[in-house]
């Protein structure tokens, strides 16, 4: 299979562009690629078969981590802070991975949701801990030593984040090609036949989703201190919903799939707002059916399907 | 004792009745069709919005304010006759053997067009209408004044219930069904037209899901949001008592609303996580519901 | 389209123009655009859009005397209902690309709580022009975040003291707020004042429910079956109007002395009955003897009247009131500078400390950015020549009396007050 390789660097260098020609879309781009990582790992679990309908609690996990270690355990460097978030996301994607990757289908969905909802109701209700609705603030990270002002910070951030996008997207990549990756598609195609080869898949499916906790609870932390603040919402079933949305709409194909899902969805939106707020979730909402019924492999599907590809990894 | 057991009673059943329908509507689509219909929860809020304003435009044209009664039924009606068939027919039989994520998603997508689409109908300001509350009247149990319509509700989830059961034994079309669900594929060969009864089965828990919105209205304000909230509620209920499984879900609407009852009168501070709790505790010791059968895998 | 050669002769024009202008006030802009952000959907518009029209009008009203000093004053209106991560975003997007030099933000405790710190990473003039939480200036005190209206502390002793001394004999209370910063610091105001001045009072329930619940009718029977003597609630928008229609035909307010703080709020779209306590937290009653006195409410509010249907609420009058204050703030500015458009940081120094009449009374902003208004509390009754009910027995309370001194946790100094300070106040009916 031929890669868009040279399609991909461009876009990557239009990204690195984006704080010098239009420095307010920084912050929307910081926020896309953060979510791009819980939709990445949304898209690893849909390359296995599975569709979640509560991967938004390990992005509020993420984020709700960095804020409790910054205004509770005082920790305040980002590199600490980003490292312990995304670890915290993914033992709690370990635990709750090691019973629900023994589910298939709606079940999986389900037991999912069934998960963040009550992850969402704890963030919400706990007032005392987690400052309830209101949510907590998050300060500003140092770095390594270095503290920056919130607009520097702010630039460093996104850099960070588009730096993180490549280094993770490729080692993902990686993974993907690798015997545990290919199984992981097997799954999807025939669980049986996978088993009788010897290989588990409760395994293959544990670490998977161990991982896309962990992406996922990146992105949170990225989050968490691009806006400063984090809310009981994150975990809410249909950001969980939008994440799987974003996964799809860019395609599930290849890893820049959920970035590119992501850029795209957070830009539009900047760009309608105003033209059409009113009906913001009308638009996506057809362009997701749209998607569905033709384009079933989403926009990176297009950029691969250019290039003279015609593997079929669409849903 | 009898002061608070009673009260606490009645409180739990009132709010079962009011999850009933809508989580009675998502489960029997589930069996019948085999979806999880994501955007159930916007029928309710639509059949809420609906009724409450047909409620409106009655008193205001000052005609008899009983017809407010009937009036929840209608509107119930009309908006699955509306929706049912017309969804049925385009986004949700693409979706046939295509695999949950598909039909997750595209009734993901379905949502998300019903949530704007009710902003720009009904506007983004609260409805209220309790002319039917107004009409009958309270009653004290316990110490404590209730709405008669509260005990109306109760009796009509009790019929809603023995209705289906009914309809499932002893009608044709119930039998069908019931053979659609039992094996969809014997059944096609027995030359039944499932086709029909996925159309009927969906139309059917539309209206189930617009009835509850309508029935709600009379005792709560309508505002947007409210399907979402109810979509997780709803799914709550269906995943308890089993997905697919109507029994189930009445007992588990019971089991519900005590939870969050329960939580109200002794910890306030956890009344939205109950229902949730409950659920997790449930399905970690069965997934697949009270009522619910591991699903096969296939080869 | 324009002919090139017309174009160009409009080109020259404006430079011309441009230069002749510089001569005497260098930045002066073509507008001044405000981001206002209140709720504009879902149930908190019931009580977000009566300030959004206060917005609208006062705006209207500052343009016809000629804006603020010469600029028009135009503004962007943002929903708080999308949640504070949008609302982030949204006033981030204004700021950022250039479209607000002012805010006026937000109406939710929560997105004050969220915006504050934004306000000073920006460098951008925000008025708090409804949020009241009192945790909002505790524990950092930001330089850009102004809120004229006063903070729950006031308020909330404010209905505590009045409801003991209309209800002398009150044992239990009930409590039900809604489920964020606000409800909460409002249960714990009252709680810690009733320990204060009546320590016998026993609280009976307390319960959140979540804000936007449409439904309160187990909520009721809980509050039914605690048989309290008051209940005490601060639930707001369409939360309260349904409160309200939920709570009248199970007798709550036949078994128990109600307190609704924002209640207001709702008087012309429900019929609250007669000796409910409800008040305006603050002094923004458009009808007071004070604003009378002043003279501004009353065409003020017969113009709203003729604009939108209906008598404005205190949330119009708190917008309105914000409003004068940003102009106040910029006029000082721009006299400071010598006649000259000042920068932010100008407008910003001439809000410390600043003291404003406004529609209803007086604001002074301490030295933690909390401005000081008074209280005015009444209770619903009829009054002669006025064919809906009204607010009656009212008291004022000096604003400054009920805060704690600058820098002094207000929940601990509240717990320093004896009943001496209960005998002390102004009686309710001494308002007239």
């Amino acid at each position: 299979m031929r890669k868009p390789i040279p399609l991909l660097v461009a876009a990557l260098a239009l990204l690195l562009l984006v704080p010098v020609a239009f420095p307010h879309l920084k912050f929307v781009i910081t926020l896309a690629v953060a979510k791009g990582f819980a939709a990445l790992g949304v898209a690893l679990l849909l390359r296995g078969g599975l569709i979640s309908l509560g991967h938004a609690m390990y992005f509020a996990i993420g984020a709700y981590a960095t804020a409790f270690l910054g205004s509770k355990a005082g920790v305040s460097d980002l590199v600490l802070l980003l490292v312990a978030s995304t670890a915290v996301a993914a033992l709690a994607g370990l635990v709750f991975g090691a019973f629900l990757v023994r589910y298939r289908a709606i079940f999986f969905a389900m037991l999912n949701l069934a998960v963040s909802m009550v992850i969402f109701a704890l963030t919400s209700k706990l007032y005392g801990i987690t400052g309830g609705t209101d949510g907590l603030r998050v300060a500003v990270p140092t770095v390594l030593g270095w503290a920056p002002g919130k607009a520097a910070f702010d630039g460093f951030l996104f850099y960070l984040c588009i730096l993180l996008m490549v280094v993770l997207g490729w080692l993902v990549h990686r993974y993907l090609q690798s015997p545990l990756g290919h199984a992981l598609s097997a799954i999807h195609t025939n669980e049986v036949r996978l088993e009788y080869l010897g290989v588990s898949a409760w395994q293959t499916l544990l670490t998977s989703y161990t991982i896309s906790a962990a992406l996922a609870g990146l992105g949170g932390a990225l989050a968490a201190m691009s806006i400063g603040h984090v809310l009981p919402e994150f975990a809410f079933w249909t950001e969980s919903g939008h994440l799987v949305l974003t996964a799809v709409l860019g395609g599930i194909g290849g890893v820049a799939g959920a970035f590119i899902g992501s850029v795209f969805l957070e830009i539009l939106h900047t760009v309608a707002v105003g033209v059409a707020a009113e009906a913001w979730n009308l638009i996506i909402g057809l362009a997701l059916i749209c998607v569905i019924f033709f384009l079933p492999r989403g926009i990176y599907g297009l950029i691969e399907a250019r290039r003279g590809s015609t593997k079929e990894t669409g849903l | 004792m009898f002061q608070t057991i009673v009260p606490l009673f009645v409180d739990a059943l009132a709010n079962a009745a009011l999850i009933f329908f809508v989580a009675f509507g998502l489960t029997l689509v589930f069996s019948v069709l085999r979806i999880l219909n994501v955007a159930h929860g916007s029928f309710y809020s639509i059949g809420a919005y609906v009724s409450a304003s047909i409620g409106l435009w009655i008193v205001s044209a000052g005609l008899n304010p009983w017809l407010t009664f009937p009036a929840l039924l209608v509107s119930a009606a009309l908006v699955a006759a509306l929706f049912g068939p017309l969804i049925e027919r385009t986004l949700v039989q693409w979706t046939y053997g295509r695999g949950e994520a598909v039909q997750i998603l595209m009734t993901f997508g379905l949502f998300l067009i019903l949530e704007d689409l009710q902003r720009l109908v009904f506007g983004v300001s609260s409805y209220y209408e309790d002319t039917p509350v107004a009409l009958l009247g309270s009653i004290e149990i316990g110490g404590i004044i209730y709405l008669n319509y509260q005990l109306l509700l109760i009796a009509l989830a009790v019929v809603a219930l023995v209705a289906m059961r009914v309809f499932i034994g002893h009608t044709r079309m119930g039998r069908l069904l019931a053979v659609v669900v039992a094996d969809r594929e014997i059944s096609e060969a027995l030359g039944i037209d499932t086709r029909r009864m996925f159309t009927i089965a969906f139309t059917l828990g539309i209206f189930l899901a617009a009835l509850g919105g309508a029935l709600a209205t009379p005792t709560a304000g309508v505002a947007p949001g409210l399907g979402a909230d109810t979509m997780v509620l709803a799914f709550a209920v269906a995943a308890i008592g089993g997905l697919g499984q109507v029994e189930g879900a009445a007992l588990a609407a019971v089991i519900v609303a005590a939870a969050r009852v329960l939580a109200i009168y002794l910890f306030p501070a956890l009344d939205a996580v109950a229902p949730y709790l409950v659920m997790l505790i449930v399905l970690l010791v069965r997934p697949y519901g009270l009522f619910g059968k591991p699903a096969i895998r296939r080869i | 389209m324009p002919k090139p050669k017309f174009r160009l002769a409009m080109t020259a024009a404006a430079a011309a123009a441009l230069m002749t202008g510089a001569g005497w006030a260098q930045d002066k802009p073509a507008r001044l655009d405000l981001g206002v952000f209140t709720f504009l959907s879902g149930p908190s518009a019931a009580y977000g859009l009566p300030g959004k029209q206060g917005a609208e009008l006062m705006i209207e009203r500052i343009n016809a005397q000629g804006g603020i000093g010469g600029v028009p004053v135009s503004a962007t209106y943002v929903d708080e209902a999308q949640g504070a991560e949008g609302v982030i975003a949204e006033y981030r997007r204004l700021a950022e690309g250039g479209r607000a030099q002012a805010m006026i933000a937000a109406l939710s405790s929560g997105n004050c709580l969220a915006l504050s710190p934004l306000a000073d990473q920006l460098k951008m003039p925000t008025i708090g022009w409804n949020c009241d939480t009192h945790q909002l200036f505790l524990k950092d005190q930001p330089d850009y975040f102004y809120r004229p209206n006063g903070n729950t502390i006031a308020e909330f002793m404010a209905y505590t003291l009045y409801f003991l001394q209309q209800h002398p004999e009150v044992k239990r209370v009930a409590i039900i707020n809604p489920d964020y910063a606000f409800g909460h610091d409002a249960a714990e105001i009252v709680k810690a004042t009733l320990k204060a001045v009546r320590p016998e009072v026993e609280i009976v329930a307390e319960l959140y429910p979540k804000l936007g619940a449409s439904t309160y009718q187990t909520e009721i029977s809980r509050l039914s079956a605690a048989r309290p003597d008051v209940v005490f609630s601060n639930l707001w928008g369409g939360d309260l109007e349904n409160f309200v229609r939920q709570a009248g035909p199970r007798g709550l307010f036949r078994q128990s002395a109600v307190v609704l703080a924002l209640g207001e709020t709702v008087m012309q779209r429900v019929d609250l009955p007669e000796g409910t306590i409800v008040g305006v937290l603050g002094d923004g009653w458009w009808m007071s003897p004070d604003a009378r006195t002043i003279g501004e409410a009353e065409p003020f509010a017969a113009a709203y009247r003729e604009k939108y249907g209906s008598d404005p609420v205190f949330p119009t009058i708190k917008m309105a009131n914000s409003l004068i204050v940003l102009k106040a703030a910029y006029e000082k500015a721009i006299s400071d500078n010598d006649g000259a458009w000042p920068d932010r940081e100008q407008v910003v120094a001439a809000l410390e400390g600043l003291s404003v009449q406004t529609l209803t009374g007086t604001t002074t902003f301490r030295d933690d950015n909390d401005g000081v208004v008074d209280q005015v509390i009444g209770t619903v009754g009829r009054a002669e020549g006025v064919d809906r009910p009204v607010m009656t027995g009212m008291v004022r309370y000096d604003g400054e009396a009920l805060l704690a001194p600058v820098g002094q946790d207000p929940i601990a100094w509240i717990g320093t007050l004896t009943p001496d300070f209960l005998a002390d106040l102004p009686r309710p009916g001494s308002y007239n």
